[in-house]
Formats: structure tokens, C-alpha cells, sequence
């Protein structure tokens, strides 16, 4: 069995798994009704997506996909922080879903040639509707940016909070140099961490966004431990100091208090009621 | 924000129906939230959206009424014409016939 593999594949499905329960909050809560179901079906889809991963993960441990999705402890989760995050206001959430899902389909494009078949099979399927998504994500955004001062700065605002975080989602998971020697990954998260940075770069500069939005945010950086045990990009500032977290940490299952809020909710009835079905 | 209405097709060759409708900033965006909608569980395979305001009507629905009897305008009117014929040849067989004897 291989190790990494499991490694990889937990996550992928926790990066889907958390992001889709963060953005299912908006049902009921969204802008507009239109949305709403928007939004939710979105949700949907990337909660179907962690389903994918852990009936692949399933069929390796033997484990059960819903007691992989409910049954862990929180530090046993390998989602990126970004995913985590509280909602916030819309604009938050808008910028999160444009940075996760353009950073996604760079993940997805190169899954698509991954040596394990049910998993590039997996993400063909996958990266089908992703492309919709960001569809969506695009649209959103170029008209908020395009549109009234007050949208527009908090859109500013969002962006500059997520996008560093953003870079977070390509800090190195366990085992990922078995992973590239294997083939399960066949490129390596330093590397979609920088298509990831210069994609992201030109169609915010098309946008007429702000540079600010992702200042601090270092190309070359590399993921190292501080002394606290935090994944920091070295060349910056541990956190807290003036400069802006880089999202790291989630690989190794190191987490924020939002994170703590989201498993209580997510997992109470899977906790409170073994077995249950519905 | 204006009102497009979604019409959706469920094959190939069916006709566009109108589904409902939504509220959106423009027609690309009408399409996003049409998608999920009125086609998020697979309803139909295509979908158009039109302005509610680029479509054009009476204003006086009453105008559409049919009046008078229009039965002349339905097949059904014209159904008993084969017996109306039969007995047209038939009558002009007999006059055919009478003609033929005074002749002779």
C-alpha cells in the first residue's frame, strides 16, 4: 500500500471536503436567490469531489468515505487553512472560491496524467465541472471589479486575505517526494505553486486590481517549520508580525480555531449518534 | 438587474420550453444561475435566456379570442365531403342514364 498515495489523496479530499461545507454555510444566506442555489450546487459538487477521493482512499485502507469524512480527530485533517476559513462577508468567500478553484484546475490538469488511473480518471471527470466553476468564479469577480467603489474595495479587501493564504494550498503534503517518484503526482507542488502565483498574477493585473492584493507574497519562498512548529515561507516574517500568514500548516494537520468551529458542526451528528443512517 | 426568462430543451430534437425565470446583472450571468436553477439535475441538455423585455406580446390578450365560429378552418368540417361525392356521382350516373334513353 502505498503511503503517499493515501497521503495525496487525503488532501485533495479535505481540501473539497472543508471548502464545500465552508461555502454550503451560504444556503439560505447568499445575495440573491439565483445565487443561492448557485452557490449551494457549487457546494454539492465539491463535496461530491471529496466523495470521489475517499471512495479511491476507501478502497485502499479499507476505511468507510463517510467515517473518513466524519470520523477523525481535527489534527488528523490535511486541508490547506484557506479551505477553513470563516465565510466572512461575500467577498471574502468570492475570493477565496475565484483563488481555490483557478488553483485547482492547475492541480487537476496535471492529476489528469497521474500514474494511478482511477485517480486521472477521477480528475478528468472532475476538472469538467471545476471548469464551470470557474466560469462562475470569473464572472463574479470581473463584475465586482468592474462595478461600483464599495464592491470593489471589499473585493480588494477579500483578496488581500485570501491570497496569501491561497499559497497554502500547494505547501508540500507527507510523503510528496515518494508521491512524484511514483508518478501519483507528476508535478511537484513548487512548481503549481508558481503557474499557480503567475496565473492568478496576470488575471488580476487584467483585472486592474491592485498589486497590494498579493504583496508579501514571495515566489521563490519555500515552506520551512518556525521555531512555534508553523509552516512559514521563509523570507517573510513569522506571523503575527506585522506580515500576512501564508496559509500553511494544514498539510501536516496543524490548524486555526476556525477550522476547530467547523469540525464541531460538521462532525456532531456523525460523533453523537454512531451508526445512524438516513 | 433585469428579468431573463430560460427556456430549456430536454433532446436533441424537442423544442425549447419555457422554465421560469431569473434575475441577473446581464445574459452571461442569467445563463450561470439559469445552469444551476433549472438544469443542476441533469433536466435538460440546453438552455436559452432572452430579456423578459426583448420579448414581445399584445398588449390586449382579448385581441387573441376567436370570435365567430371558425369551424371551416379545422378538418373536422370537412369529413362528411366523401359521401357528399358519392352521392354526387351517383345522382350524376342516374341524370347520365335518364339522358341516354330520351336520346334514343
Amino acid at each position: 500500500m502505498s503511503d503517499s498515495l493515501i497521503s495525496l489523496l487525503t488532501a485533495l479530499g479535505d481540501d473539497e471536503l472543508i471548502l464545500g461545507h465552508r461555502h454550503s454555510e451560504w444556503t439560505g444566506f447568499a445575495p440573491h436567490i439565483e445565487e443561492d442555489v448557485a452557490f449551494s450546487s457549487i457546494a454539492q459538487d465539491e463535496i461530491g469531489h471529496a466523495a470521489g477521493y475517499f471512495g479511491i482512499l476507501g478502497t485502499l485502507t479499507g476505511d468507510d468515505p463517510d467515517h473518513i469524512a466524519l470520523g477523525r480527530a481535527p489534527e488528523d485533517y490535511r486541508n490547506a487553512v484557506l479551505c477553513e476559513r470563516a465565510n466572512g462577508e461575500w467577498a471574502y468567500t468570492l475570493a477565496r472560491h475565484w483563488l481555490y478553484d483557478t488553483a485547482d484546475d492547475l492541480r487537476l490538469e496535471v492529476l489528469e496524467s497521474s500514474a494511478h488511473e482511477e485517480l486521472a480518471q477521477l480528475a478528468t471527470k472532475m476538472r469538467r465541472e471545476e471548469r464551470y466553476h470557474l466560469i462562475h468564479a470569473d464572472a463574479w469577480i470581473k463584475r465586482v471589479a468592474h462595478g461600483p467603489v464599495e464592491g470593489r474595495t471589499r473585493l480588494e479587501g477579500g483578496l488581500s486575505r485570501a491570497f496569501g493564504e491561497a499559497i497554502g494550498l500547494f505547501e508540500p503534503f507527507e510523503r510528496e517526494d515518494d508521491a512524484i517518484k511514483e508518478g501519483w503526482l507528476p508535478t511537484a507542488s513548487s512548481e503549481l505553486r508558481r503557474r499557480f502565483i503567475d496565473r492568478a498574477s496576470a488575471s488580476l493585473d487584467e483585472l486592474g486590481l491592485p498589486t497590494e492584493v498579493r504583496a508579501g507574497v514571495d515566489e521563490a519562498a519555500e515552506f520551512v517549520a518556525s521555531s512555534s512548529g508553523d509552516l512559514i515561507a521563509s523570507g517573510e516574517e513569522p506571523p503575527g508580525q506585522g506580515t500576512r500568514s501564508t496559509g500553511g500548516g494544514g498539510r501536516r494537520g496543524v490548524h486555526s480555531d476556525d477550522f476547530r468551529q467547523l469540525w464541531d458542526d460538521m462532525t456532531r451528528t456523525y460523533r453523537e449518534h454512531p451508526g445512524a443512517t438516513w | 438587474m433585469d428579468v431573463y426568462e430560460v427556456f430549456r430543451r430536454s433532446g436533441h430534437k424537442d423544442p425549447f420550453e419555457h422554465c421560469g425565470s431569473v434575475i441577473a446583472s446581464d445574459s452571461e450571468m442569467a445563463l450561470l444561475m439559469a445552469k444551476e436553477c433549472f438544469l443542476r439535475r441533469r433536466e435538460g441538455q440546453h438552455l436559452w435566456v432572452a430579456r423578459r423585455t426583448d420579448i414581445h406580446s399584445f398588449k390586449d390578450e382579448s385581441l387573441l379570442e376567436i370570435a365567430a365560429d371558425k369551424s371551416y378552418r379545422f378538418p373536422e368540417a370537412y369529413r362528411d365531403v366523401v359521401a357528399k361525392r358519392e352521392k354526387a356521382r351517383a345522382r350524376a350516373r342516374e341524370v347520365g342514364a335518364a339522358a341516354g334513353e330520351s336520346n334514343r
